[in-house]
């Protein structure tokens, strides 16, 4: 295991973001942290990426 | 640790140093002369009556109160040294680990006895500790040239400065509240420098465009992996300044030891973890 994330730079890279990423998504879901998109509040206008079909609503 | 040890990490505190002065020596002396030579200007262009009445005034404000409580009020004047603080401190962390791959001085300085670890950890606790030290000192300086230009102003203007003096007190502890925050601050985003020190250790070239370009990858893919956003909103939940500035000593407890920070810290050390062994590869 040691020899082949070890192998090149690019496994250990790919090997450290997944650990890193992991671990993230783990204690996202235990604290349940929220998840959230680019949520854009403004006096002039809203923009939820997540809320598209609101979009398009509003915009009709 | 035994005491060669510490000597061998003091030595390579003092290479950081010396390698890197102009980024934690010159800068912020530089910084300091203009901003000096600015007050001198913006000093000529006063009236000797607007100087005299804001010299009195700014000796009856401080005067008699405690420089604790004064003391946030002078981490205004830092903000620009904070701010090329933090310029700098990017510009060295993403060269840290490229820039002796690319003249190959890596081969050097691997031969000598010391470790992978012990190279990262340096200059961890040179961009963390001690180059802080470099721009405290500097602003040290440049408020005891300002104490006393004023103090030879007020005298000279027969005004009553014994209020400056507490003023000073103040500029002095607000000091030890920027060392604290810029300490705290190295804690709080040390997944950002394990991210950026990780890109530095691995990249061949142009390692800020691998780091950018590799965070948005990674969280396109945990989007599509997992259908979540934890890493942009970790990294969200982690830009606001007030969770890591220090404007009182009863802070320092509460910013350091909290889950969050300790999280921050271990999440920071996987990929400090992977830059001390990504240097195992040269090119």
């Amino acid at each position: 295991m040691k020899n082949i994330i070890l192998k090149n730079r690019y496994t250990l890279l790919v090997t450290v973001l997944t650990v890193y990423i992991v671990v993230l998504v783990i204690e996202g879901f235990i604290t349940g942290r929220q998840a959230q998109v680019l949520d854009f509040e403004n006096p002039f206008f809203d923009l939820n990426i997540k809320d598209l079909e609101g979009l398009r609503e509003r915009r009709a | 640790m035994n005491k060669f040890h510490l000597l061998q990490f003091h030595a390579l505190l003092q290479r950081e140093i010396l390698e890197h002065r102009n980024m934690f020596i010159m800068a912020p002396a530089i910084l300091a002369g203009l901003i000096l030579l600015f007050s001198v200007w913006a000093m000529t262009r006063m009236g000797q009556d607007t100087v005299s009445i804001s010299i009195e005034y700014m000796a009856l404000l401080f005067d008699g109160l405690s420089p604790l409580e004064m003391a946030p009020m002078f981490m205004i004047p830092a903000i620009p040294f904070i701010g090329i603080f933090y310029f700098c401190a990017i510009i060295y962390l993403m060269n840290s680990l490229y820039q002796d791959r690319q003249e190959l001085s890596i081969l050097f300085w691997q031969s000598m006895p010391v470790s992978n670890l012990n190279t990262v950890l340096s200059k961890l606790v040179t961009i963390g500790m001690v180059a802080p030290l470099f721009y405290i000192a500097t602003m040290f300086a440049l408020y005891v040239i300002a104490l006393f230009w004023l103090a030879i102003l007020g005298w000279s203007y027969d005004i009553e400065v014994a209020g400056l003096g507490y003023m000073f007190l103040a500029a002095v502890v607000s000091l030890i509240f920027v060392y604290l925050s810029i300490v705290t601050t190295a804690l709080w985003l040390l997944p950002t420098i394990g991210w950026v020190v990780l890109f530095s250790a691995f990249a061949k070239r142009t390692p800020i465009l691998w780091a950018i370009g590799v965070f948005i990858l990674v969280g396109f893919l945990e989007e599509f992996i997992f259908g979540t956003q934890f890493l942009g909103n970790f990294v969200q939940s982690r830009s606001t300044p007030t969770q890591y500035l220090i404007l009182d000593f009863q802070d320092v407890v509460e910013r350091l030891i909290n889950y969050d920070m300790l999280f921050g810290i271990m999440v920071g050390s996987i990929l400090l973890a992977g830059a001390v062994y990504m240097r195992r590869f040269i090119d």
